[in-house]
């Protein structure tokens, strides 16, 4: 049975089981959703995000590692000490499925220890071991071997902070063996402030599905269609970058920070060229069959790795290869993993950084400023300093470490940031999918692009079965409407947890959740789950002081660019917005959902 | 006048404007790989027709209708001839309707994905034919 809690004080040490109302998990099902639901009833405006008592919660989905589709992943959640709002931060790997075989469903901490520790969960046995020869010593890959050396279990799965994370850089985020990191919204400064370095996890057992058989039979089916489907093949045979050269050709993928669009070197970059030149083998979250993960090994050269290493998936190829006109995959992939072993988020680290170079070529930020560096675009070597400067928050980078926001502001123009809600824009331009600009305005996290892929629908990746058909790629009219339900429908699969890359019937899906759970659930109850928990996350950041106001786009994402796929088409922010909140239910003014709407989705008796 | 697609007299005559296109010989510059278009049943098309491309460094060397068996090629993009036409009259994207399935391919996607422009430019040639669908 799904929904068993593990609470964790690092202040006392004390460790405890608890169950999770049936309830709540019948309303929000699991995951991101149901992290909403339980830290709802924690949240104090008032506390500071790094204050002790508030809580970080690992936790999963009824589908995490039961083979399924995709399904190898967990969330990480709480306040996020970047946004000061709603922070949830999704990653794959193995520690999730670890999680549930080890029995349990959810990991919920509070507290700060007197010293570093890491939390052993061996089944039903839990502990926290001192972590002072690994804080400050070593990079998230050593501590896991560390500790998998020290418990004598080396199929221990381990998700562990790096440096950025002890040193609270905002941008930091949590890396799970198998290089997968849950890069957004600070969850690893959360992690650091509370002074735990890692969670290791071993568990033997089963992880039961209530129709066994069943459910064995449909995760077959859909392994298998997901096998035949040409997007698979794109990506187990060039990775998450595969489309780089494409999303370049539309201009999605951002140049020069925001600033271009046609650029040369995209060719060069690509997951298409890594498959051509340094990729040596691909890696698999928990299960699944798409395998979008790289392995590179580059023999020679002034970036020559130590044999095989993770090749950089499309954010980090962007994040420091065309955000910063750097067209050299070696140097992109030991950037990446630079930032993986500090332990940061590569969308949130390449912006900051990929703006710091545009101050310098403004003449803004001097060579005073930067210790003597040179920030000039197509250069990749400061971008290494800059990267262990910030996690160290030493020279310049104490300055970056802050994020691209306080970044601009302290050069005078901080609306030069792109960013919104405090959260960096992932590497998907609105300007070429304009339907992509209202996941950034209005997402709880901030601009991401992981409570809503809009972009791939626009790119055609319809999902007629719930009435998202495909739209004008470049027209603001007319979408706001499908925006929403595709968010309905993602915060959905942010719930189970399905990873974004699987392409499933959303039938398939209720079949496979109702397998696995008992409980038929139409296709229709469950995208109103998802709304359900969507409005939830919007109470959550009304409560912490949300306004409308604070929905826009940055002055970059506003200005048109000709010289690509773009044809200078901008997003109509005030369209999309006032389509957006009419379809959404929810109030203009106060952004809040209209009592209607929360008693549609059994709300109001929280708001 | 306007060829019927599919047939051998309108892949010969993409040929034709490949081989003379500029634009295409540059964006393929480095494309190397034949392909079987196989155009499925729909409209008043009642059965498969398979139609063969040798395409080398943005020349094509060769274009007919099968007609019996040819070796196998490198590159297999299959759908029914209600997708071609959308593709080939530039209502629905190559690479678009590749990634979603509603075109399947079969080949080094690698390959592909680096050589968008010059499937861009091959659906250009085809929207400068005059072409009639069997729909």
């Amino acid at each position: 049975m799904f929904g068993r809690l593990l609470k964790i004080d690092l202040t006392t040490g004390s460790i405890s089981a608890e169950a999770i109302p049936p309830e709540y998990i019948r309303s929000f099902i699991g995951a991101a959703s149901l992290g909403a639901r339980l830290l709802w009833d924690d949240l104090d405006p008032a506390r500071d995000p790094l204050d002790p008592a508030s809580p970080l919660l690992f936790i999963t989905g009824p589908l995490t590692g039961t083979a399924g589709p995709a399904t190898g992943r967990f969330v990480i959640c709480g306040r996020s000490p970047q946004t000061g709002w709603w922070g949830e931060s999704n990653i794959g790997g193995f520690v999730g499925p670890e999680l549930r075989q080890a029995g349990w469903d959810a990991l919920w901490v509070t507290g700060r220890a007197a010293a570093p520790v890491y939390l052993w969960v061996h089944n039903d046995c839990a502990e926290l071991r001192p972590a002072d020869h690994l804080w400050g010593r070593a990079d998230p890959y050593q501590a896991a071997a560390l500790i998998r050396a020290e418990t004598g279990e080396p199929r221990a799965r381990v998700a562990a902070i790096g440096l950025a994370g002890e040193n609270i850089v905002p941008f930091a985020g949590i890396l799970s063996d198998h290089g997968r990191l849950a890069a957004r919204t600070g969850m690893g400064a959360l992690m650091g402030s509370k002074h735990l370095k890692a969670v290791a996890v071993r568990g033997t057992g089963r992880i039961e599905t209530a129709r066994h058989e069943v459910y064995r039979a449909l995760r077959v089916q859909a392994n298998k269609r997901l096998l035949e489907q040409n997007m698979t093949s794109v990506m187990r045979e060039t990775g998450t970058s595969g489309g780089a050269e494409y999303l370049h050709y539309l201009g999605d993928m951002p140049v020069k920070y925001w600033t271009q669009s046609a650029w040369d070197g995209a060719e060069k970059i690509s997951g298409a060229e890594m498959a051509s030149t340094i990729l040596t083998g691909t890696t698999a979250c928990q299960g699944c069959v798409i395998a979008c993960g790289r392995e590179v090994s580059v023999p020679s050269g002034p970036h020559a790795t130590p044999g095989a290493v993770k090749g950089p998936e499309y954010e980090t190829i962007a994040s420091f290869g065309s955000q910063l006109m750097v067209d050299d995959l070696p140097a992109i992939t030991a950037l990446g993993n630079l930032c993986d072993r500090l332990g940061m988020d590569s969308i949130s680290a390449g912006n900051t950084i990929a703006l710091a170079y545009l101050l310098y070529e403004r003449g803004a930020l001097t060579v005073q400023d930067s210790g003597g560096l040179e920030l000039r675009w197509g250069d990749p070597s400061p971008a290494f300093v800059l990267l262990e400067q910030m996690a160290a928050r030493r020279g310049l980078g104490a300055l970056l470490a802050q994020g691209s926001r306080a970044l601009a502001a302290h050069y005078g123009d901080a609306d030069l940031a792109v960013q919104v809600n405090g959260l960096d824009v992932a590497m998907h331009d609105p300007r070429a999918f304009t339907g992509q600009a209202l996941p950034y305005l209005v997402s709880p996290r901030g601009a991401c692009h992981n409570q809503s892929d809009f972009f791939s629908v626009e790119l055609g990746g319809t999902l007629e079965e719930i009435g998202i058909p495909l739209t004008d790629r470049r027209a603001s009219a007319g979408k706001a409407a499908f925006v929403a339900r595709h968010q309905h429908w993602r915060t959905l699969c942010n719930s189970l947890v399905i990873c974004f890359f699987a392409v499933l019937d959303p039938r398939e899906v209720a079949g496979l959740l109702a397998a696995a759970t008992g409980e038929d659930r139409s296709v229709d109850d469950l995208l109103l789950a998802g709304e359900r928990a969507w409005n939830l996350k919007r109470l959550y950041n009304l409560r912490l002081g949300w306004k409308p106001s604070g929905e826009k786009l940055p002055k970059l994402l506003l200005q048109p660019l000709d010289d690509g796929g773009q044809m200078g088409a901008v997003p109509d922010v005030e369209t999309l917005l006032g389509e957006y909140y009419a379809a959404s239910g929810w109030e203009r003014a106060s952004g809040r959902p209209t009592p209607a709407t929360l008693r549609r989705l059994g709300l109001d008796g929280l708001a | 006048m306007s060829i019927p697609f599919p047939s051998d007299a309108w892949i010969k005559a993409i040929m034709e404007d490949l081989n003379a296109s500029e634009a295409y010989q540059k964006a393929a510059a480095n494309w190397e790989g034949d392909f079987f278009f196989v155009i499925e049943p729909g409209g008043t098309l009642e059965t498969t027709v398979i139609l063969y491309m040798d395409l080398w460094h943005g020349k094509c060397r060769a274009a007919f209708a099968v007609d019996g068996s040819v070796p196998k090629p490198a590159f297999k993009l299959s759908g029914p001839v209600e997708t071609w036409k959308k593709v080939m009259t530039g209502k629905l994207d190559p690479i678009q309707a590749m990634m979603t399935g509603r075109l399947r391919l079969t080949g080094n996607m690698a390959m592909v994905m680096k050589n968008v422009r010059a499937a861009k430019e091959l659906v250009e040639a085809c929207t400068r034919i005059p072409t009639v669908f069997p729909l």
